[in-house]
């Protein structure tokens, strides 16, 4: 009996299928060995706000870059193959870049079309202080403004780490004052400053901004979520001397504006992310 | 075994019944007819070339217009899904159980690309739209220059492997719980170069690139590529593709020839033909490059029941 033309090519497939099924095997092989390194890996990847748990992240995230391509203040960057698994993932480096809430509107969150930066706590946050405010206000008055409640109500949603100050370095911790730009020259980043003498919509570069304290308390004036998050303590040592030093509270959103604006070097600030199940 | 019914292949042309005889001139001279224009060709490259453009200076210039990557998109405000990356999603949701990420912004997409490649003939994507396939297209140039000269020898696989692909991408994702196809994707990797800078990924794709030359032609796109299968099942049922005309065919293969996926014209060769109609198969892209070089215009770019309709 002869071999047919279809008896050739089932034997082909049979050959070259089982040269894919181990390539593909390899593949897989690969990728759940860079998934376990990378677990380890991302806990250095500050992730955008409304990030979910990086088990989760990691394949929601489908790496089109609509976050990257909607910040109004280019934050967010995406990851590098040095990243192993992570390539291609959105991240924010708050010593270059923070996120200052410029947006107000959380528009990375709203524009993932896979939820890998989840909206939903947040539009539920924003809804709840909705209501509250309008309960409190039955009577519209002239400066009835729900929106800002809302947006503040969701800025406070966001948890994307928490922000740990080394108090070796720390220039308010060793009592000195600080004078000029808060950092060096050439440095790119921009931020809304939230302080109200110099209110401005827009956000303007971190070294437009000089400041002359006599004790340094950047990182608190700075901040864009305010006394709930990050305060200037008084302590008063054994030897009855005080000292000052910034404390981050709960309400710290991990946005890392205060990583950007800290003028001491190496860097006394940096965010750690928050271990969620 | 079911076997499908075979339909029997139609009298093979007499010479004097070819297009060309009938007009009583030479094959040479009803060659010489129409000189090889490359309409279509520069029209797909122009239309390809210009959403990659797009999809570029929608972010180096905030325009908007079309903002993320070919792996998922917002055209406009429309959001649009890559359908193997959508499948891959709802796979790995369907173990995990964290179905928040499906949002309905993830079904529009995923449903108005399904929409769109069906109206626009599946494949399409592959030849109008996918930068890999710009970059593979003029290597499998090269790579058929040097066949030629005999300096490297053809290797071809089944096609068949690419359904292990298809479904093993998927198990993978299931299993690892990763988008493992997305990080190997060619498509996206030069996607995003394109538009966020290249990294050192591109040399996965250059090296694609040097194996498809040298080794095997379009190894990627014919043999692996889940994405143009996906596409493939859409132009099953799609309206819009490459009609054959036999009683125009003078039967010279020439398009076959240039064809990139020449198995979907098998009805090209002398008394093969079952039918006097024939449409091309899921595999055909939609490229016109047949269209182009057809000297006796039995092959075009047609939609279905058009003709009826008008």
């Amino acid at each position: 009996m002869g071999k047919s033309k279809s008896d050739i090519n089932r034997r082909q497939f049979l050959k070259n299928g089982a040269v894919a099924v181990v390539a593909l095997g390899a593949v897989g092989v690969g990728a759940n060995y860079l998934k376990k390194l990378n677990i380890e890996n991302a806990k250095t990847l500050l992730r955008p706000p409304g990030a979910v748990n990086e088990a989760e992240f990691i394949y929601a995230c489908i790496k089109c870059g609509l976050c990257v391509q909607i910040c109004p203040i280019d934050a967010i960057k995406l990851a590098t193959i040095s990243d192993g698994l992570s390539y291609g993932t959105p991240y924010i480096d708050p010593r270059k870049q923070a996120c200052d809430f410029s947006c107000d509107a959380m528009q990375c969150i709203e524009t993932c079309p896979t939820s890998a930066l989840n909206f939903i706590p947040f539009k539920t946050a924003g809804e709840e202080a909705y209501v509250a405010y309008n309960k409190a206000n039955p009577t519209p008055g002239p400066d009835y403004n729900p929106i800002a409640i809302q947006a503040k109500a969701m800025k406070a949603n966001t948890k994307m780490g928490l922000a740990v100050i080394n108090h070796k370095t720390c220039l308010a911790r060793n009592g000195e004052s600080f004078k000029g730009v808060p950092r060096e020259e050439g440095f790119e980043g921009i931020y809304r400053s939230p302080n109200p003498k110099r209110k401005e919509r827009k956000a303007s570069p971190v070294n437009d901004h000089a400041f002359d304290r006599e004790l340094c308390d950047l990182c608190v004036t700075e901040c864009p979520i305010g006394e709930t998050a990050i305060i200037m303590e008084e302590k008063i040592r054994n030897n009855g001397q005080s000292r000052w030093r910034p404390m981050v509270l709960e309400g710290c959103t991990g946005c890392g504006v205060c990583v950007m604006v800290c003028p001491s070097t190496p860097d006394t600030i940096i965010i750690e992310k928050l271990e969620t199940a | 075994m079911i076997k499908i019914k075979k339909l029997q292949p139609l009298p093979a042309k007499r010479r004097e019944e070819m297009p060309n005889s009938k007009l009583g001139i030479t094959f040479k001279e009803w060659k010489a007819n129409k000189p090889n224009k490359n309409k279509w060709r520069n029209k797909r490259w122009g239309v390809l070339l210009f959403f990659n453009f797009l999809f570029w200076a929608s972010f180096a210039f905030h325009i908007g217009i079309l903002e993320g990557s070919l792996s998922g998109s917002r055209f406009v405000g429309i959001y649009l899904m890559d359908p193997y990356n959508a499948l891959q999603e709802l796979f790995i949701a369907s173990k995990t159980g964290y179905f928040a990420m499906l949002t309905t912004n993830f079904f529009i997409g995923f449903f108005v690309i399904l929409m769109f490649y069906f109206l626009m003939g599946g494949r399409t994507f592959c030849s109008w739209l996918c930068p890999y396939h710009f970059l593979a297209e003029n290597a499998e140039k090269l790579h058929n220059y040097l066949v030629k000269k005999k300096k490297i020898k053809e290797h071809s696989y089944n096609i068949g492997i690419r359904y292990i692909f298809w479904v093993g991408f998927l198990l993978l994702a299931f299993f690892t719980q990763t988008l493992v196809f997305e990080t190997i994707n060619p498509v996206g990797i030069i996607s995003r170069a394109i538009i966020y800078g290249p990294g050192l990924l591109m040399f996965w794709v250059v090296a694609l690139l040097l194996f498809e030359i040298v080794y095997s032609k379009r190894f990627w796109c014919r043999y692996v590529c889940p994405i143009g299968l996906t596409y493939s099942a859409l132009k099953k049922v799609s309206p819009v593709g490459v009609e054959f005309d036999l009683s125009k065919c003078g039967h010279c293969k020439d398009c076959q020839d240039v064809c990139l996926v020449p198995h979907e014209l098998w009805f090209v060769k002398r008394g093969e033909a079952t039918k006097e109609i024939h449409a091309t198969g899921a595999d055909c892209t939609n490229c016109g490059l047949c269209v182009d070089i057809c000297y006796g215009d039995a092959l075009k770019l047609k939609i279905k029941g058009f003709d009826k309709i008008m």
